[in-house]
């Protein structure tokens, strides 16, 4: 079925009247082909997944990147740059058809679904050439519950915020050096016109407040760990909710704050993913934006490289910094015919040679963002110091999501929980976040991982 | 009367005819065939696209599903958690809220401009075009239309009308208490036209006859429209609040792209609901399990229609 994926259209609909016709005839067989123990052959060719838009710039270096690797290898891998917004489905339809891609470059947070549908083949950290070149912090993201290693560091990055530097100034303000200031700021951008059009149309923070894949989770992390407070913590053996801790419901009643009282959001944050947020900073309507350093480039062809900075998360209440951190592993996808490719393939991507490929330095096409090898500098690389603003970030206060063995249900859990406080403003958030918590234990405890 | 006089008839040639070879088993059965081999390729094409994968739905409705795993067998469980949840009971409540607002607006509105457009002039087959032209319009182009015009802050192009008028701005799908109407309205507007073309073509069926005679007797336009128009077009009724039905309860696409669930889940729909616990929490067999009510519903509604319908004839 691989390849008709692929095939031109009309080829495509005759081989699948062709395949239904043959099919009928076998009705009563159905679809089970249970495939356990796949036959090993060293040459086969390698089917190589990445969420990027097919035809994109980071498509173009994913391809580079899998060409060096056959170069280098002699093993044949076949880019498949398979869409940002429906990659989860299309890897679930393949997962139904028994018949995965060899490697897939994904999120470090599909980790925990991964393991738990047993798609990937763990890792043994130490059997992996050059292992001890990589970050840490990046193998942790690689970890599954277990404490066993699930993929291979590719690519990792940290948050931080982009501040409109000509409206910072236009209002006097410093640099924001707490969250409390922070927020300050936003307010000062919302009321005191800082583009100064004499119209009431800017938002001082500009946030993806919608439930889509977690969005305002994702956004919220930042703020909710500065100040303090978590979204679980660990308790004996497994986890346990904190959102409903005096610290979180805290943080959470700021952020109510800032949605409700203050309105320093962008209007129609609380559906808005990022999609929406990107166009909101780059068309001048909103002053501070909390992303990743992918978006330099796009932000300094559209609004223009000396109109904003780069400021990493400041401390809140919890005194000290904290920053999202994230980043993509090459999964190596079970039931492959090539598994000694596929550890191949790992080791070229997490190499030195690998990782420079992905800075993408000749065509914009980012696919690391900031590397995962620490003998690589992508900041001298790429001859912009901004980016070191993130990779100190990422190496001083980056956290990554906790390992639960499925964290991305509980962000998509606890996304709906905060788009409650901050759609309803007359919510009680202590209320609210114990019921959160609530649920968050439920699904704990459905994971297994309660404590 | 046609099928009796054609039965009559065949004995006849059967008499002038020569006698035939024999063997009319096989005739009769190629000809019982025949249909059916036209058939096949599409009923092949339904069985692999259509039953297979419903038949699967079930199924899956009843296990725990890890495609590369296995499933395992869970009984009722999915059914249980998907019942059970207030997600699925608000999901299913603002389904019906949603279907019902879509379906009386557009009948309504349809009905109105049908009742407006009636006509053979020139100047009505154009303006009826460009009225019907959001139904033509893909849902997913409409949608993201929508989203802009809605947007909640003065800027916005229909926040701009509201302030034209002294009112807003209105927060629209933004806020949990507006985003379910701002949606319905999307509904009316594109399903509207719909209702208005079905509508124009059973006004071409009421008979003229009964109007002249109404005027005759001195009904004024209102009491026309109640006793002659409207008792003309209950077929269409009957059509329209079918198919609305079945429309209204698979809502997805301008959900999903106008708030998708949100804010707040106040715009959480049976399918959205369905697509987060299937494709963004991964939990396929209660995904299953929601669309397997879903489907019971429809053929319940379905079945409930016909016999309803056989009744009234």
């Amino acid at each position: 079925m691989s390849n008709q994926l692929r095939t031109p259209v009309r080829r495509r609909r005759l081989g699948a009247l062709a395949a239904v016709v043959v099919a009928a005839a076998v009705t009563a067989t159905g679809c089970s082909s249970g495939s356990s123990g796949q036959q090993q052959d060293e040459s086969a060719p390698l089917e190589v997944w990445i969420r990027q838009d097919a035809g994109s710039p980071a498509a173009e270096s994913a391809e580079a990147l899998t060409k060096a690797f056959t170069e280098k290898s002699g093993i044949e891998a076949k880019l498949v740059a398979v869409g940002v917004n429906d990659f989860e489905t299309k890897l679930q339809q393949r997962t139904a058809q028994k018949d995965l891609p060899d490697i897939v470059i994904n999120d470090t947070g599909q980790l925990g679904n991964l393991v738990t549908q047993g798609l990937v083949r763990e890792v043994d950290r130490e059997g992996v050439a050059g292992s001890g070149d990589l970050a840490d912090r990046a193998w942790e993201a690689a970890q599954g519950y277990d404490g066993k290693y699930y993929g291979v560091p590719f690519n990792s990055q940290a948050f931080a915020f982009l501040i409109r530097k000509d409206w910072r100034e236009a209002v006097g303000a410093e640099v924001p050096s707490s969250w409390d200031e922070l927020i300050q700021l936003a307010v000062t951008f919302t009321n005191e016109d800082p583009d100064g059009n004499g119209k009431n149309d800017t938002a001082g923070m500009v946030v993806p407040g919608g439930t889509t894949r977690g969005y305002l989770t994702w956004w919220f992390a930042t703020m909710l760990w500065s100040e303090g407070g978590d979204f679980v913590r660990k308790d004996g053996d497994g986890f346990v909710a904190a959102v409903d801790d005096p610290a979180s419901v805290k943080a959470v009643e700021k952020l109510q704050a800032m949605f409700c009282d203050s309105k320093v959001v962008q209007p129609g944050a609380s559906t808005a993913d990022s999609a929406t947020t990107h166009t909101v900073f780059e068309s001048g309507k909103g002053g501070i934006y909390l992303t990743g350093p992918y978006m330099l480039p796009r932000f300094d062809g559209s609004l223009g490289k000396e109109k904003y900075e780069v400021v990493a998360a400041p401390p809140g209440a919890g005194g000290e910094a904290a920053a999202l951190a994230e980043g993509e592993n090459v999964y190596l996808m079970a039931g492959s015919a090539n598994e000694k490719g596929q550890q191949a393939f790992a080791e070229f991507a997490a190499s030195p040679a690998g990782q420079k490929i992905g800075l993408g330095l000749d065509n914009g096409g980012i696919i690391v963002r900031l590397p995962v090898n620490t003998t690589v500098d992508g900041a001298a690389e790429r001859k912009d110091p901004r980016w070191d603003v993130f990779q100190k970030v990422y190496d001083e206060h980056g956290r990554n999501a906790p390992a639960l063995p499925n964290w991305a249900t509980v962000r998509q859990i606890s996304a709906e929980g905060l788009n409650g406080v901050v759609s309803e403003c007359s919510r009680d958030v202590a209320g609210a976040m114990g019921e959160l918590a609530d649920e968050i234990d439920a699904e704990l405890e459905k994971q297994g991982a309660a404590g | 009367m046609t099928a009796t006089e054609a039965r009559a008839s065949s004995p006849k040639t059967r008499v002038r005819r020569p006698a035939r070879p024999a063997a009319p088993v096989w005739s009769r059965l190629r000809r019982g065939a025949t249909p059916w081999l036209f058939l096949a390729p599409a009923l092949l094409l339904f069985l692999y696209f259509k039953f297979i994968p419903m038949a699967q739905a079930v199924r899956m409705s009843f296990e725990e599903v890890r495609p590369f795993l296995g499933n395992t067998y869970v009984g009722g469980e999915n059914y249980a958690e998907i019942a059970g949840s207030s997600d699925f009971g608000a999901a299913v409540w603002h389904t019906v809220v949603l279907a019902v607002a879509t379906t009386a607006g557009s009948i309504v509105l349809g009905l109105a401009l049908a009742l407006l457009l009636e006509g053979q002039t020139r100047a009505l087959w154009f303006v009826r075009s460009a009225i019907f032209l959001p139904v033509v319009t893909a849902m997913a182009v409409v949608a993201e239309v929508w989203r802009v015009m809605y947007y909640p802050a003065e800027g916005g192009a229909l926040n701009s009308v509201l302030g034209v008028l002294g009112l807003g701005p209105s927060e629209f799908l933004n806020s949990p208490d507006s985003s379910l109407a701002s949606i319905a309205f999307v509904g009316i507007w594109r399903g509207a036209p719909y209702d208005m073309m079905i509508f124009l073509a059973g006004l071409a069926g009421v008979d003229r006859v009964l109007y002249e005679a109404s005027a005759v007797d001195g009904a004024s336009r209102w009491r026309r429209i109640w006793h002659v128009t409207l008792p003309g077009l209950r077929p269409v009724f009957a059509i329209l609040l079918t198919l609305a039905a079945i429309r209204g309860l698979r809502v997805f696409t301008e959900v999903f792209l106008l708030t998708n669930g949100g804010p707040d889940g106040s715009t959480e729909v049976l399918l959205t609901l369905t697509y987060k616990l299937g494709l963004e929490r991964n939990e396929l067999g209660v995904a299953a399990a929601g669309t397997v009510l879903l489907f019971l519903v429809l053929l319940v509604l379905t079945v409930v229609s016909r016999l309803r319908r056989r009744e009234v004839r």
